[in-house]
């Protein structure tokens, strides 16, 4: 529905003319983010400033119309997906690195910086932006930060919550704010911690301010070949039970090297029940001596076809094919819906023998390349979106797969955040008073809901038959 | 004004840890939640206390998982019970806060106190990965998990996170833990900022670096041996034993400040402290802690310097008449409106430490 021609003349007097998208061609191209469900919008609108950013959200509130900020779009949870129309806020045109401290170790950035470009020009000055997500080539600093991404090198750095010192955010009445800064320990509540990761349904993020690190001068990438998921899962916990925590820890399975291995040709052993990519970091002694002892591991626990990469293009190649393997898994079928459930690192073997079943049951497909370190499970359930009849098949196993997550102990979301696509089974982790504790943060920072409405919060309305007979997980599963 | 003496509750679980806020709530009596008691002196003074609500009997350790390197704890355990656990199979939390023993957990998550370890490790924040709080209502809510890497629903850890009992009582909480360091060393020297500015600059990052006023400056490196022995020979300190690091966090003055800033501005900070000032530093972490804190114009002054460069000064602990005098957090923070709603989202009637927190 389009917005009412008051209200698009308000957003043009705000950002211009050509910056405000309504004819409905043109909005088709913001329906998605980087999952499965669509919705357009009523208006597109080009943010180029945090003043921008406020006025749009006054207006908005003044009519009671949803906002949904948005960066590159690669999302994975329908987070930035405009389910209840209204205005996407776009805000890729806010893409200027501010500064960066090469003493103090921050970067200050608008939020449509992209992820790897920060790292590219902070390597100028030696450092880094830890969190890497794999769509780094294209996601936003914005993005993460509203989602809280991870990526690969997280298991040892952490993710990206950990790294933000500081933002600029614009709360849904308007007004602008800065929550933290520099200084560690600040006076008051940790509004900061709080907004990194509530998927746009707090603020709106205007500026990052973020923690760089040391590019280390020794970094080492090892590939060891198993016969199984489970012996390679098996591993990983033999690794980090030694007390080594790598700076990465991936496992691919046989289907997601196949189709590596047929795009990027980084060498992938592909007779492999699984494949382990292993990197440590530091100064040489110290990446020497942990190759040594992961090595030892590895093998001990059938690990075979051990390499290290010898050169640096070596190892880019190896990562190629780990940050590209989605991307390749389009060889086998052209649309994948991807979850990204964690669990207990020791129930990593578990939690994928019930995934292979689930895939078997419904006759898909299902790619497993994920963050095995950090138990963050990224089972890929391949299919072709031309056949309409397959995608309720496709979201009814993604759903048993979360449900195994769940009862092994596991949580909905490593990384992507819950948006849209798992907001229903938020009851199953999270009782009602957990959830009633949520809510109140809510209603204290957007009491109207015009802040990415439909996210996060089970929405009644939605997938009632799924749910039937499935909440209260959280009360009998006994926590605490 | 007749001031009864508070009514002190040692409830033995959560549940009614729970109901015995709700009831003192709905009679809207002020609540004063305690743990190990070793930071009762933070904060502003409480305008009220009528109920003492002890964590102490929450001391079990709920489970942990080895393989899984992650501990879920009740409240009222003391770090060192934990620690005693966790070191049967070589891990710990990273995690050594000063004037200790005798900390409790749920009392280290409320105020956010750290240690030395922190400019390795982070601070809870970084590893608390679940948390149970009671709330004022009497409810009971959770948040996070007991996984390492999670983002499902909003960060409930962070919320109550150094809110100092503000806005609910922590009664449990999950951390990620971390395996010992396969080694361990020590080193000293009496070089003071510029031996901080060649150990924060070399290669290999020491686990902890702590300055004190006299120019004493002791190092951790924790790692592997090579690594570890490398950066110990470049730097030719002496080598100390690892029991200075308890002597160290023993400390915890009558009378002392919390003093962060933003890491470079560490060193001009210090500067304006007075002649004869006792403190030690993680100049890495931008942390800094004064000990004889005696004079409220000076405190006044370097609060003044240090708010000017972004950073705080927060009183741990001195008199309830000098704490008034000087305030004890000093420049309220710009989103103080947003604080007060959420103040009033979760404590509707403030009973819990009144006057005591920011909000």
């Amino acid at each position: 529905m389009p917005l009412p021609q008051p209200v698009a003349e308000e957003l043009r007097r705000i950002v211009g003319r050509e910056s405000v998208i309504d004819a409905p061609n043109d909005l088709r191209i913001f329906e998605r983010d980087g999952s499965i469900e669509g919705a357009v919008p009523d208006a597109v609108v080009l943010a180029s400033s945090t003043e921008h950013v406020s006025a749009v959200i006054k207006v908005a509130a003044k009519h009671r119309i949803p906002v949904v900020p948005r960066g590159a779009g690669t999302g994975l949870s329908g987070g930035a997906v405009t389910i209840r129309g209204g205005i996407a806020l776009q805000v890729t045109r806010m893409r200027k690195i501010l500064a960066i401290d090469p003493v103090a170790q921050t970067a200050l950035v608008e939020p449509g910086v992209v992820n790897q470009e920060l790292s590219l020009v902070a390597a100028q000055h030696g450092l880094f932006y830890a969190p890497d997500p794999s769509s780094q080539k294209a996601c936003t600093i914005g993005g993460n930060a509203a989602e809280n991404s991870g990526g690969p090198h997280c298991l040892y750095y952490g993710v990206t919550t950990n790294h933000v010192l500081g933002m600029e955010v614009v709360l849904a009445d308007g007004s602008v704010h800065w929550v933290s800064g520099d200084a560690p320990d600040r006076v008051g509540l940790d509004l900061c911690g709080v907004l990194v990761g509530s998927e746009g349904t707090l603020c709106a993020i205007t500026k990052i301010k973020v923690r760089l690190l040391r590019i280390p001068p020794s970094i080492a990438t090892m590939l060891a070949a198993f016969p199984s998921i489970e012996t390679a899962s098996q591993a990983v916990s033999a690794v980090i039970g030694h007390g080594i925590v790598p700076a990465a820890l991936e496992m691919m399975d046989s289907v997601t090297v196949g189709a590596v291995e047929a795009h990027y040709h980084a060498g992938y052993p592909t007779d492999a029940g699984a494949v382990l990519l292993v990197e440590v970091d530091g100064i040489a002694e110290s990446t020497r001596e942990l190759m040594a002892a992961i090595g030892k591991i590895l093998g001990e626990n059938q690990g075979y076809a051990i390499r290290e990469a010898q050169t640096p293009a070596e190892r880019e190649l190896l990562w190629a094919g780990r940050k590209g393997a989605i991307g390749a898994l389009g060889r086998i079928k052209p649309n994948y819906y991807l979850h990204d459930g964690v669990v207990p690192r020791s129930r990593l073997p578990q939690v994928l023998s019930a995934v292979g079943e689930i895939g078997e049951h419904y006759q898909l497909p299902v790619a497993n390349v994920f963050h095995a370190g950090d138990g963050n499970l990224h089972p890929n359930i391949l299919f072709d979106l031309r056949d309409r009849q397959v995608l309720h098949q496709v979201e009814a196993a993604g759903e048993e797969m979360l449900r195994a997550v769940v009862e092994l102990g596991g949580a909905l979301s490593g990384e992507h955040g819950i948006g849209l696509e798992k907001s229903a089974f938020m009851p199953w982790i999270y009782n009602p008073d957990d959830l009633g504790a949520m809510h109140r943060v809510k209603d204290v920072f957007d009491a109207d809901g015009i802040l990415n409405p439909g996210k996060i919060f089970p929405d009644p309305s939605r997938k009632s038959v799924h749910l039937a007979g499935r909440t209260g997980l959280a009360v009998e599963a006994k926590w605490w | 004004m007749v001031v009864t003496a508070p009514t002190v509750e040692k409830p033995a679980s959560a549940e009614e840890l729970a109901r015995r806020l709700h009831e003192a709530a709905a009679s809207k009596l002020a609540v004063a939640p305690v743990g190990g008691g070793k930071a009762r002196g933070m904060g502003g003074v409480i305008e009220r206390c009528d109920v003492l609500l002890h964590t102490t009997r929450l001391d079990r350790m709920i489970e942990h998982s080895q393989a899984d390197m992650v501990v879920s704890v009740e409240a009222g355990i003391t770090l060192e019970a934990l620690q005693a656990e966790l070191a049967k199979t070589g891990q710990f939390l990273p995690l050594d806060p000063f004037h200790s023993p005798g900390h409790t957990i749920g009392g280290l998550l409320a105020t956010g106190w750290t240690g030395p370890l922190r400019l390795r490790y982070g601070s809870p924040r970084d590893f608390l990965i679940g948390i149970r709080v009671a709330l004022p209502d009497g409810t009971l809510a959770s948040g996070g998990g007991r996984v390492v890497k999670n983002v499902s629903g909003y960060d409930m850890m962070k919320l109550h996170y150094a809110a100092l009992g503000s806005l609910g009582v922590i009664v449990a909480a999950s951390f990620k833990v971390f395996p010992k360091p396969l080694h361990d060393v020590t080193v000293s020297s009496h070089g003071g900022w510029t031996d901080i500015d060649r150990a924060l600059g070399a290669p290999v990052a020491p686990a902890a670096l702590e300055l004190f006023s006299d120019g004493g400056v002791l190092a951790r490196y924790s790692g592997s041996p090579d690594a570890v022995d490398r950066v110990v020979t470049e730097l030719g300190w002496r080598r100390v034993g690892g029991e200075v690091w308890d002597e160290h966090a023993r400390r915890g003055p009558e009378r002392w400040a919390r003093i962060t800033v933003a890491r470079a501005e560490l060193p001009k900070v210090m500067e304006a402290l007075p002649p004869g000032a006792q403190w030690w530093a993680s100049p890495g972490a931008g942390i800094a802690h004064w000990a004889n804190t005696n004079d409220a114009g000076s405190i006044r002054v370097v609060r003044s310097a240090v708010e000017a460069r972004g950073g705080t000064l927060v009183m741990l602990a001195a008199p309830d008449e000098f704490m008034r005098e000087v305030g004890a957090w000093g420049a309220p923070p710009s989103t103080l409106e947003i604080q007060r709603r959420l103040k009033n989202a979760f404590d509707p009637d403030h009973v819990l430490n009144p006057g005591r927190f920011v909000v």
